[in-house]
C-alpha cells in the first residue's frame, strides 16, 4: 500500500469518526439541554412564567418557531406507524407525552388529535368566560384533566354538578362524544410495525452541523454572546499553558533521559527511576492546591503570583508588553503540568535511547571504532528521538484533561475553566460545541503523529488490518 | 519497597472502614440497658429490633451514656461536630471531651471529621476503580477480541443472512427504544419484541443461504468506535456524558468511566488476538472442530492475560484519578458523596485549610503511585 492510498484511508475513518461524534454530541445536547423554549421564556419574563396546558401549544410553538425546534430532528427517523407523520410539530412536551400515552392505549391519531382539539377549544371557550369564579373553577378542572391519560378518570373529572356545567354543554357532550369513540379503540398488531421516513436535508441537525462547519458556533443560551468570541478569549491561556508545559518538558526529559541510559547501571539512575515514577504519580491538582495555599500565604515566597491577576494581563496584552512578570504569572501553572510529562518522557526517553543502544548496529559501529561522542549523536540519538517526537501529539488529550483542573485551580479564564464554567451555567449549547471542537483538534494531532510516524520510519507497514494497537 | 502492603492497608480500610470510624460505639450502656449499636443497626434498619427514641435522632456524639466503648474513631464520615464547626486544624485547640474524640486530621467546614471521611475515601476509590475495570475489562475483551479474532475480512456471510441480521439488529433496537417510550405497557409492543427474540434465535440456526460471500468489516466498526471515543480526552467527554442522567449516582460515574477505559484494553486484545489467530496452533485447532468462541476464550485469551493485568492496573489508577477529578470539580458526584476529591473540593474556596489538601492528596498519589508500580512490576516480569 502506497503512502497516498494509507493517507486517504486515515483521513477518511477521521472524518467517519468525527461525524459520529458529531451526532452523538447532537443528541446529548438535544436530552440533556432541558427545556430551552421554556428557559429561554424564563429568562425574558424574569422567572415567572405559567402557561395553561392547553394554552401552551400556541405561545410554546411560536417561541419553539423561533428558536428552529420546529423541524425534524434528524434526516430520517423509524417510527411505528401509530405516530402520524406530522407527530414531530407538536412542541409542548407535557402534550407530546400525554397524547403519546394515549395513542399507545388506542392507536387511533384522529381521534386523540380531535380530544385535544375539542379541549383546547373548550379552553378557549373558558377563557373569554366573564363569570370570574366558574371561569377559575374550569381552568383549574381542565389542567387536571390535560395531564391525564386515562379515560374513565377524564371522563369523571368533566362531569360536576349541573350548574357548573350549564355555560359548556356543547363542549362537554362533544369531549365526552369523542372520549367514548376514544375508550372502544384499541391498537392492531400491525400499528406499531416500524416505517422509515426520510425528511431530507430540512432537519435540526444538518442546520446546527453546517453552521458549525461554516464556523458559526452560535450563541451561548445564558448570556447572549457569541460561542466564537468566548473561544477566542480563551484558546489563547489554554495555548500558553500547555505550550508552556510540552517545551518545558521536552527540556528537561532529553538530556536527563539520555544521562540516566548513559550510565544505567549507577546508583543515581536507579533512585531516579523510582523518583520519576513517583512525580508521575503525583497528582497535579493535589501539587497545584498546596502551591496555591503556599501563594496565598503573606510571606509565602510566592509574590510574583496573585491569583487574580490574569485579568490584569488579559487587558493589557500579556506576553507582548510586561513578558517577565507575565511569565512568572503562569509559571505555577505551567510547572503542575510539567513535572509528570517530564517524569513520564523521561523515562520513556531512557527506555527507547537505550533499546537503540542494543541494536546491531550500534555494535558494528563500536567493532568499526567509531568515537563515543559521534556514536551517540549520530547513530544512536536520532533513532531514539523519533518516537518522542511523534509521542507528543498522543499526549494531548491527557494534557487538555489535566489543564481543566489545573486551569480551575489558578483561576486561569483558559478553555478549561469557561467547560467548567458553562456546565455550571448549564450552558449546553458551548458545552456541546466545545467538546466537538476540542474532539476534532485532538483527532487531528492523533492523525498528525500518524503520518509523522509513517513519514519517519518506512519500516511501518501501512496496511491498515496489520497497524497494530497504534 | 514493599507496595503490596499499602494494597492490603487499602483493602482492610475500604472493608472495614465502617468499623474503625464509626459514630455509633461498640457498645453501650444506656438508662440502664445494655446494647451494642454498631452490630444492631443493620437489624434495628430492618424493623427486628427496637431502639430507644434517644438512638434514633441521629447525633451520636451529643448523647450521654453511663458507659460505652468507643470505635477507634468515634465519627461517622457525615457526622456534623457541632462543637468543632468551621474547618478546624488538627494543631488547633479542640472543643473536645478527651483525646480520643480528637479529630486528629481536623475537620471540615461543617464540622464533618476529616479522618472518619479519608478512610470512606479508600471505600470510594476502591469500588469505583474495582468495578469500572470490571465492566471496561468485559467491554474492552469481548468488543476487541471480536475485532482483532475477525478482522475485517473473516466474518463473511450469505448475502441474504445479512441482509437477514441487519434487520434483526435495526428491529431490536426499535423495539427495545418502542418499549421504553411506552413505559412497558403496550401488550403489543411486548408481543413484538418477544416475536423479534424468538426470530434472532431462529437466526442463529438458520443454514447459510448460498456461499458466504459478504464479509463484514467488524474491525472497522470497532475501530472507528474507539477511534470516536479517543478522539475526545477524557475529562471532556465525563462531563458532556454526565448531565444525561439527571441524579448521577455513583453506579452511573463507574458506567462513564468504564465506557471511557475500555478501549485501552480493547486496542491491546484486539492487536494481540490479531498476532495470535494466523499461528500455527490456533490453525491446529480449527482442523480439530473446536468452536469459535472456545478458541478465543481457551486458547488465546489465556495468552493475552499477562499483557492485560498490566493494563488493569493502569485503568484502576485512572478510574481513580477520574473520579477524583470529579469529586474536586463538584460536578456530577451525588451530594454528600464522601470521597478524597469530594474533600478537597473545599480547599478550592479555603486554600489555607491545608489539611483538608493534604491528606486525601497524599491517599491518592499512594494509590496512583502503587498501581503504577504494580504495572511497572508486571511489566518487567513480563518481559
Amino acid at each position: 500500500m502506497t503512502m497516498l492510498t494509507y493517507l486517504s484511508k486515515r483521513i477518511s475513518t477521521l472524518i467517519l469518526s468525527l461525524w459520529f461524534i458529531s451526532i452523538c454530541l447532537f443528541y446529548l445536547q438535544k436530552n440533556v439541554a432541558g427545556d430551552i423554549v421554556l428557559l429561554q421564556s424564563k429568562a425574558r419574563s424574569n422567572g415567572s412564567f405559567y402557561i395553561h396546558p392547553l394554552a401552551a401549544e400556541k405561545v410554546y410553538g411560536a417561541e419553539a418557531v423561533r428558536l428552529n425546534l420546529h423541524k425534524p430532528l434528524f434526516y430520517f427517523s423509524l417510527k411505528s406507524a401509530l405516530f402520524p407523520d406530522t407527530f414531530y410539530r407538536i412542541q409542548y412536551p407535557e402534550a407530546i407525552k400525554i397524547q403519546k400515552k394515549l395513542l399507545f392505549q388506542t392507536g387511533n391519531w384522529s381521534l386523540v388529535q380531535s380530544y385535544y382539539q375539542s379541549l383546547s377549544s373548550f379552553y378557549e371557550k373558558v377563557s373569554q368566560l366573564e363569570n370570574k369564579r366558574l371561569s377559575i373553577f374550569w381552568k383549574e378542572r381542565l389542567q387536571k384533566i390535560a395531564y391525564l391519560d386515562d379515560l374513565t378518570a377524564i371522563n369523571a373529572n368533566l362531569s360536576v354538578s349541573k350548574e357548573m356545567e350549564r355555560p359548556f354543554d356543547a363542549e362537554i357532550r362533544k369531549v365526552k362524544g369523542i372520549i367514548n369513540q376514544l375508550s372502544k379503540c384499541s391498537p392492531s398488531f400491525f400499528n406499531f410495525f416500524p416505517v422509515p421516513k426520510w425528511y431530507g436535508f430540512e432537519n435540526q441537525y444538518h442546520e446546527w452541523f453546517v453552521k458549525i462547519i461554516s464556523g458559526d458556533f452560535g450563541t451561548s443560551t445564558r448570556d447572549g454572546r457569541l460561542v466564537k468570541d468566548k473561544l477566542k478569549e480563551a484558546i489563547p491561556w489554554t495555548l500558553w499553558v500547555n505550550g508552556l508545559a510540552i517545551g518545558f518538558a521536552y527540556l528537561f526529559s532529553f538530556p536527563m533521559g539520555i544521562l540516566m541510559a548513559l550510565m544505567p547501571k549507577s546508583i543515581w539512575t536507579k533512585w531516579l527511576n523510582h523518583f520519576l515514577l513517583a512525580l508521575y504519580a503525583l497528582p497535579a491538582f493535589w501539587i497545584g492546591s498546596l502551591l496555591l495555599f503556599q501563594a496565598t500565604l503573606p510571606g509565602g515566597g510566592f509574590s510574583f503570583f496573585s491569583i487574580s491577576g490574569w485579568t490584569f494581563y488579559q487587558q493589557n496584552g500579556g506576553f507582548v508588553n510586561q513578558p517577565v512578570p507575565f511569565l512568572l504569572q503562569l509559571s505555577l501553572p505551567v510547572f503542575c503540568m510539567t513535572y509528570g510529562l517530564a517524569a513520564y518522557l523521561t523515562a520513556y526517553m531512557q527506555s527507547s535511547f537505550q533499546k537503540v543502544l542494543k541494536e546491531p548496529y550500534i555494535l558494528y559501529a563500536r567493532i568499526k571504532g567509531i568515537s563515543q561522542f559521534r556514536l551517540y549523536f549520530r547513530h544512536v540519538l536520532p533513532n531514539a528521538l523519533l518516537p518522542q517526537i511523534v509521542f507528543i501529539a498522543g499526549v494531548i488529550p491527557a494534557l487538555i484533561t489535566g489543564s481543566v483542573v489545573i486551569e480551575v485551580i489558578f483561576n486561569i479564564p483558559g478553555m478549561g475553566r469557561l467547560l467548567i464554567d458553562s456546565i455550571l451555567s448549564q450552558d449546553w449549547s458551548t458545552v456541546y460545541t466545545f467538546v466537538l471542537l476540542v474532539s476534532c483538534l485532538t483527532a487531528l494531532g492523533l492523525i498528525v503523529s500518524d503520518i509523522l510516524l509513517v513519514i519517519s520510519d518506512p519500516r511501518i507497514r501501512f496496511s491498515s488490518t496489520k497497524n497494530e494497537g497504534s | 519497597m514493599k507496595i503490596r502492603y499499602f494494597f492490603y492497608i487499602s483493602l482492610f480500610l475500604a472493608v472495614f472502614g465502617d468499623w474503625i470510624a464509626n459514630e455509633k460505639p461498640f457498645f453501650c450502656r444506656y438508662q440502664g440497658k445494655d446494647y451494642f449499636p454498631l452490630f444492631e443497626a443493620p437489624f434495628v434498619k430492618l424493623g427486628w429490633k427496637q431502639w430507644p427514641e434517644a438512638f434514633q435522632m441521629g447525633s451520636w456524639i451529643e448523647l450521654q451514656f453511663e458507659r460505652k466503648v468507643n470505635t477507634l474513631i468515634p465519627y461517622s464520615p457525615e457526622t456534623i461536630d457541632r462543637n468543632n464547626l468551621g474547618l478546624k486544624s488538627p494543631f488547633d485547640i479542640q472543643n473536645t471531651n478527651s483525646l480520643w474524640s480528637r479529630h486528629w486530621m481536623g475537620t471540615d467546614r461543617i464540622g464533618r471529621d476529616v479522618l472518619s471521611g479519608w478512610i470512606r475515601g479508600f471505600r470510594m476509590a476502591a469500588s469505583v476503580g474495582f468495578l469500572s475495570v470490571v465492566i471496561a475489562g468485559i467491554l474492552g475483551i469481548f468488543l476487541g477480541g471480536l475485532a482483532g479474532y475477525y478482522g475485517n475480512d473473516r466474518f463473511r456471510l450469505s448475502l441474504w443472512k445479512a441482509v437477514i441480521l441487519f434487520i434483526l439488529i435495526i428491529g431490536m433496537f426499535f423495539w427495545i427504544s418502542l418499549g421504553f417510550e411506552s413505559n412497558w405497557e403496550s401488550k403489543p409492543v411486548i408481543y413484538w419484541l418477544l416475536i423479534w427474540v424468538l426470530l434472532g434465535i431462529c437466526y442463529v440456526f438458520l443454514p447459510s443461504l448460498g456461499r458466504p460471500r459478504m464479509a463484514i468489516p467488524i474491525d472497522g466498526f470497532i475501530g472507528l468506535l474507539i477511534q470516536a471515543i479517543d478522539a475526545i480526552p477524557a475529562l471532556f467527554f465525563l462531563l458532556a456524558l454526565l448531565p444525561l442522567a439527571k441524579n448521577p449516582d455513583l453506579l452511573d460515574i463507574v458506567l462513564l468511566i468504564a465506557i471511557i477505559r475500555w478501549t485501552g484494553i480493547a486496542r491491546l486484545v484486539r492487536a494481540a488476538f490479531f498476532k495470535i489467530r494466523d499461528l500455527e496452533y490456533i490453525q491446529a485447532a480449527r482442523l480439530l472442530n473446536i468452536n469459535h468462541f472456545n478458541i478465543c476464550w481457551k486458547h488465546i485469551l489465556p495468552n493475552v492475560m499477562g499483557s492485560l493485568w498490566i493494563i488493569f492496573a493502569y485503568s484502576f489508577a485512572g478510574a481513580i484519578l477520574l473520579e477524583a477529578y470529579l469529586g474536586y470539580l463538584g460536578i456530577g458526584m451525588p451530594s454528600g458523596t464522601i470521597s478524597w476529591g469530594s474533600q478537597m473540593q473545599q480547599v478550592r474556596e479555603t486554600p489555607s485549610a491545608w489539611w483538608l489538601a493534604v491528606f486525601p492528596g497524599a491517599a491518592i498519589f499512594m494509590s496512583l503511585f502503587s498501581l503504577q508500580r504494580m504495572g511497572e512490576l508486571l511489566e518487567t516480569k513480563s518481559l
